[in-house]
């Protein structure tokens, strides 16, 4: 689950890439609104924007009109110091999802990301459940066919991915931008290894090679596993 | 006590004293005058009894149409007394001239003329004299004293009308809300208290301005103290989070750094603070600009070596300004430490202090990234940094050291340092 976190605070900006990526996600930090929008533009693949609103050379209010002015619907999570009511009715109206205060906790921060993609990808209950998958993002935990399973980090981004629109194949280019921010080495062979791992783990049914698409997991496999393991 | 009580009780009472000294003056002039006028007619009368042949005297004395109360005695060359007109006492004896003597408890004026043959004493009653000067003066007195109870209506009415603008005002003051500043209404002021009124109100503008000025401080001291605080509280959560020693030890690093930088913030809005009300000077004193930046160059030595910056006292003249201390303390600190903190690992900062065309020059130079033209005029905003510059800055420390700078009628001015970039800040103080 890849992140663009726009905050021109370095100390902060340090911190909460830090923990988001102990968190699994790949975050991509910009420090000015420039840089940001120069960021999305290039990038389609976030899956959330971290914005801070006081940036230098575009204000971040700024930033999000154009971005919803070009239709993107990637969610927004404001995260600024400006707390009057005035501000967070400007922010969410101009089409912020969420809205939090600074000084802010990293497990609120964690808590907000996590609603949003869910509400983003459509679903009300925090826990991810399909195809025999059951995936908990707040304690990263994963369980197959009623199994637990210990994943990496990028695993689990991995399966985040994959069931983030059930049944619809992602190919490795989608999954690698999914997986890997700015500067991060790519072994040309990465995504594979993840995928050879994770099968090794949870059995080779459980993800899907479709030729030419890439991977997928779907509905009907996992019932097929789940009849003949029982 | 009151004004109009006050001017009540003096005016009526020199009015009184007036009247009294005026009336006792006329008595006293009344009777001097009277005193002359009887003599006169005393010594008359006496002559005139004296041409006449003794025996004459008796027929003569109530043709002289002297009143009852006058009284004439004859003595002939013997001694005996020859007549005394009818009413009285005899008097005795005197000697020639003027004479007051008292007879049977009454005080009576004689005058005595000794002519050859006989001797003519001619006496009044002392009584009859001063009678005329009292009612003389209380003809004075009266009419002054009746007056006082008018006068008295008159200066309460006019001091009662002349202070009722004064009572508006406090009336005006009291109906306000506590915290009101607004100015105070002006119209319809006697002159004697529309200076008052309208320094009140000057007062009043430069509180509310004071107060606005906190208010704002308060509200971006609280804005800014946000990033840092947030800063601490992602590196504290960091720090619980941390499961390895490596990580434990880096979140312990990034959470001294962030209490470094908001404790720094808070130094900051101190001095700002302190500096606040337009740094009126508390005691200026004479202050050394070259003893000033060596000093302070010597506290931040420390911080210079640890970034490997080079500070140089390139040109330390001996040059004195008058000052507050303490400020100009805070002014050189905070230009220093700036040049430090913004000049690259390896680089320089040069300090000089030096007197010319009438001014006292302090100069600090890094070789730093400087600072654009265009951005020149705003570095100066509190809690303003420039856009992609360090996250440590407080944003104050050049508000500072034009508060500073203004509060001791000095400019400061920024440009480009002597090897074409970096920057150079000039702070100019008149000295003539």
């Amino acid at each position: 689950m890849r992140l663009l976190l726009i905050e021109d605070d370095v100390m902060i900006g340090t911190g909460v890439r830090a923990a988001l990526r102990q968190d699994g996600y790949v975050v991509d930090w910009v420090q000015d609104g420039a840089a940001a929008e120069a960021a999305l533009a290039a990038e389609p693949a976030y899956a959330l924007v971290l914005l801070d609103l006081g940036l230098p050379k575009k204000d971040g209010l700024a930033l999000l009109e154009s971005l919803r002015r070009r239709g993107k619907r990637i969610p927004v999570l404001i995260i600024t110091a400006r707390d009057a009511v005035a501000d967070r009715v400007r922010g969410l109206d101009l089409g912020a999802d969420d809205y939090l205060v600074k000084p802010f906790e990293l497990d609120e921060l964690g808590a907000r990301i996590r609603a949003l993609l869910r509400r983003h990808a459509g679903r009300a209950e925090p826990v991810v459940e399909f195809g025999g998958f059951r995936l908990d993002p707040s304690t990263r935990k994963v369980s197959y066919l009623g199994r637990e399973v210990s994943v990496s980090a990028r695993e689990f981004s991995l399966l985040s991915a994959l069931l983030e629109r059930p049944g619809r194949p992602l190919s490795r280019a989608q999954l690698e931008e999914r997986l890997y921010g700015w500067g991060e080495e790519i072994a040309s062979n990465s995504v594979e290894v993840h995928v050879h791992n994770l099968r090794r783990k949870l059995g080779e049914r459980a993800i899907r090679t479709v030729r030419g698409a890439g991977y997928v997991i779907d509905e009907a496999e996992a019932c097929r596993s789940a009849a003949s393991s029982s | 006590m009151s004004i109009r009580r006050k001017l009540l009780v003096a005016l009526l009472a020199a009015l009184g004293v007036t009247g009294v000294a005026a009336s006792g003056a006329t008595w006293f002039e009344v009777r001097r005058q009277a005193n002359q006028l009887f003599d006169y007619h005393l010594e008359q009368m006496a002559l005139s009894l004296a041409d006449q042949p003794l025996a004459a005297s008796a027929a003569l004395v109530p043709q002289l149409g002297l009143g009852q109360d006058y009284v004439v005695q004859v003595w002939d060359s013997g001694g005996v007394l020859a007549y005394i007109s009818k009413n009285g006492a005899p008097l005795p004896p005197a000697s020639s001239g003027f004479d007051d003597v008292g007879v049977d408890g009454e005080d009576w004026r004689v005058f005595t003329l000794e002519a050859p043959d006989r001797t003519i004493q001619v006496a009044a009653p002392a009584e009859l004299r001063s009678g005329q000067a009292t009612a003389m003066a209380l003809r004075i007195l009266v009419p002054i004293l009746a007056t006082i109870p008018v006068y008295g209506l008159i200066i309460w009415l006019i001091v009662g009308e002349g202070l009722r603008p004064l009572n508006q005002i406090a009336r005006a003051i009291r109906r306000r809300q506590p915290a009101s500043l607004e100015p105070l209404p002006q119209a319809r002021l006697p002159e004697e208290v529309a200076p008052l009124v309208s320094e009140l109100n000057a007062l009043l503008a430069r509180l509310r301005e004071a107060l606005d000025r906190q208010k704002r401080f308060t509200a971006d001291a609280a804005h800014e103290l946000r990033s840092p605080l947030t800063a601490l509280q992602v590196q504290l959560d960091m720090l619980a989070r941390a499961r390895t020693p490596e990580e434990n030890r880096a979140a312990l690093e990034a959470l001294r750094a962030g209490m470094k930088r908001a404790a720094r913030l808070v130094e900051q809005m101190l001095t700002m603070a302190r500096l606040e009300p337009e740094a009126q000077l508390a005691q200026p004193a004479a202050v050394a600009l070259d003893a000033l930046a060596a000093q302070v160059a010597g506290e931040l030595e420390p911080l210079a070596e640890a970034r490997r910056i080079e500070l140089r006292l390139e040109r330390l003249e001996s040059v004195a300004v008058r000052g507050d201390a303490t400020a100009l303390h805070a002014l050189a600190r905070n230009l220093i430490d700036n040049a430090i903190r913004y000049a690259p690992a390896g680089g320089a900062v040069r300090l000089a202090a030096f007197a010319e065309d009438g001014s006292a020059f302090l100069v600090v130079e890094d070789d730093g990234p400087g600072i654009p033209p265009a951005e020149r005029a705003r570095v100066f905003d509190r809690f303003y940094r420039l856009p992609g510059s360090h996250a440590e800055g407080s944003g104050l420390g050049l508000a500072i050291a034009r508060q500073v700078a203004d509060a001791h009628g000095a400019e400061i001015a920024l440009g480009d340092a002597a090897g074409g970039h970096g920057l150079r800040v000039t702070v100019r103080f008149k000295t003539a």
